[in-house]
């Protein structure tokens, strides 16, 4: 579905992507993590069209996404959301749906956007104002709804869990795996919780200095020296302990 | 009575008043009625310029632009090729919209940058008029210019014509700003405001909406232009460009409200008719003052204008209205 090739993103002297690489599969789960600085949030917004990459391959369903702006990348079905959320100034929740939904990729069903407020668990606060009546946990499932409103087949996740605390984390696992199962789509999170990703997703790919290190199952992908090293410094759990 | 009805019944009433009311009063009072054509006249451009800058986001210092461009084309369409006066006012407004093309690349700028590339542009505009003589007739200007037609024995060429004229062309700009404001586009426009790049991944193209708001607020206020110009029967670079075709309707939209859609009419009606008929009999050559004064009044005491001013109920009949 989703195919980088040799990504790379340059912001003046400093290398943000050195060649970044992989693939994403219809229906694909995968977690997306790396150290701070790593380049997760700059892949993101090179594959919803936010940066423009200065060297790669970048293909959608096969067809070239490079030259697309972002509301076209929309319409093609990639949602993303944002780590720091950002809700539509002046608009209520529902309102922020269907801004989304009109414009988004899909099929402007009425009902989707009360299943989503369901699903999220934001019906009682539909109409409430978005940027000053919401708490975190709301303002993060707002950031998802949005992305779900347009209808993707493929959902970026920038760190929709971070910031909560770890009932309200668990809580929003969930809803994140209902999404997931009910809409059968792709989605690539980033996630710094190790066991929140090895939960969602059977795949996990690490980036650490702009470049993909590991790509496998959680399990296989934590043990990797390469990884650890990335972390800690050490080669082994051991030693980093 | 529910908030929505009671704003319907209200309308229909300031409807009436306009349409009925205002002939019957003033319809043999020709200064007065020059006065609400001139407060008019402001109106419309001050609905065209809260349209942009409320729903498009965008402060512009240059609708003088617009009014000009939108003038000169009706005029010499009506003047040189014989166009029929009504069709070419609807193309003054053509006019100014496709002037409105050329700022096209200032709507990657925001806030004063976008403000000050328009000004830039509007006095391009104004130069233009003032060197393209064999066309324009320069700085000279442009002498009897084809007044409206009368129509079914009615003459609107005189004053009470041209009042229903700009009232209709304000009250149809009023009423296209706020089905636009309804749609779901506008809510895509108001969702912008503070976050772009937010919307632009949902799929909203928000360049072009904006560049819809740039053309669409150009063609009103051509319009209102080139009703002045067949109106007044004159045109000269300096008038028609003049910066008060900016500054006046600004400080209309921002006195009545120009988040709301019949602030800026209001507003211009209140600023100005205060202004003609209280503030300059007492003082000819300051009355300007006062309106300053007033206007930073309302800035300090009633940030929204007027309009939300009115609206808002006093504390003690809400208190008492919820007990």
């Amino acid at each position: 579905m989703l195919t980088l090739e040799g990504v790379q993103v340059n912001f003046g002297g400093v290398q943000a992507l050195k060649s970044a690489s992989f693939f994403v599969a219809e229906g694909e789960s995968i977690g997306l993590v790396g150290p701070n600085g790593a380049g997760k949030t700059t892949l993101f917004n090179v594959i919803s069209g936010v940066v423009r990459p200065t060297a790669g391959r970048l293909d959608f369903r096969g067809a070239s996404l490079l030259k697309l702006p972002e509301w076209k990348r929309a319409r093609l079905g990639i949602g993303r959301s944002f780590q720091i959320p950002r809700p539509f100034g002046h608009c209520t929740v529902r309102e922020n749906l269907l801004v989304a939904q009109r414009f988004g990729a899909g099929k402007k069903d009425p009902g989707r956007i009360d299943e989503i407020l369901d699903i999220l668990n934001l019906r009682d606060k539909a109409d409430r104002d978005a940027t000053t009546e919401l708490a975190l946990t709301e303002h993060k499932a707002l950031e998802v709804g949005k992305a779900l409103a347009t209808e993707p087949s493929l959902l970026l996740l920038d760190e929709v869990l971070a910031g909560l605390e770890t009932s309200s984390k668990r809580a929003f696992m969930e809803r994140l795996a209902a999404v997931r199962d009910r809409y059968r789509l792709a989605m690539v999170i980033i996630e710094h919780d190790i066991a929140t990703i090895a939960t969602l997703c059977p795949r996990v790919l690490v980036l650490n200095f702009g470049q993909i290190i590991a790509d496998g199952s959680p399990d296989a992908v934590f043990r990797d020296p390469e990884v650890i090293r990335s972390y800690t410094g050490e080669t082994t759990l051991a030693e980093a302990s | 009575m529910s908030n929505s009805l009671l704003n319907r019944l209200l309308l229909v009433a300031a409807l009436a008043v306009a349409y009925v009311g205002v002939p019957l009063l003033f319809g043999g009072n020709a200064y007065v009625l020059g006065l609400i054509v001139a407060a008019l006249t402001i109106a419309g451009v001050a609905v065209a310029w809260a349209l942009l800058g409320n729903l498009g986001g965008m402060v512009s210092f240059g609708h003088a632009a617009f009014f000009g461009v939108g003038s000169y084309t009706s005029a010499v369409l009506a003047m040189k090729l014989g166009v029929p006066v009504f069709a070419a006012m609807l193309l003054g407004g053509v006019g100014a919209a496709l002037s409105s093309i050329a700022m096209l690349p200032a709507l990657r700028l925001r806030g004063p940058y976008f403000a000050l590339a328009i000004l830039a542009y509007a006095h391009i505009f104004q130069i233009l008029a003032t060197e393209m003589t064999p066309v324009t007739g320069g700085a000279g200007g442009l002498l009897s210019i084809p007044r409206f037609p009368k129509i079914l024995g009615f003459d609107f060429g005189e004053k009470l014509g041209g009042y229903l004229i700009v009232l209709t062309i304000v009250v149809l700009a009023a009423f296209a700003y706020d089905a636009i404001r309804r749609s779901t586009w506008g809510l895509a426009l108001k969702a912008m405001h503070d976050t772009e790049v937010a919307t632009r991944v949902v799929g909203v193209p928000s360049t072009h909406l904006k560049a819809a708001m740039l053309v669409l607020s150009a063609f009103i206020t051509g319009v209102v232009g080139a009703f002045n110009a067949h109106f007044i029967s004159f045109l000269d670079p300096d008038y028609a460009f003049s910066s008060g075709w900016t500054v006046l309707p600004i400080a209309a939209a921002i006195f009545g409200g120009y988040r709301t859609v019949w602030g800026p009419v209001v507003g211009a009606l209140a600023i100005y008719l205060v202004d003609q008929l209280l503030f300059k009999p007492i003082l000819p050559h300051g009355h300007q003052m006062v309106l300053g004064v007033l206007l930073c009044a309302m800035i300090l005491f009633s940030p929204g204008g007027l309009m939300p001013a009115l609206r808002r109920r006093p504390v003690k009949e809400s208190r008492h209205a919820h007990a």
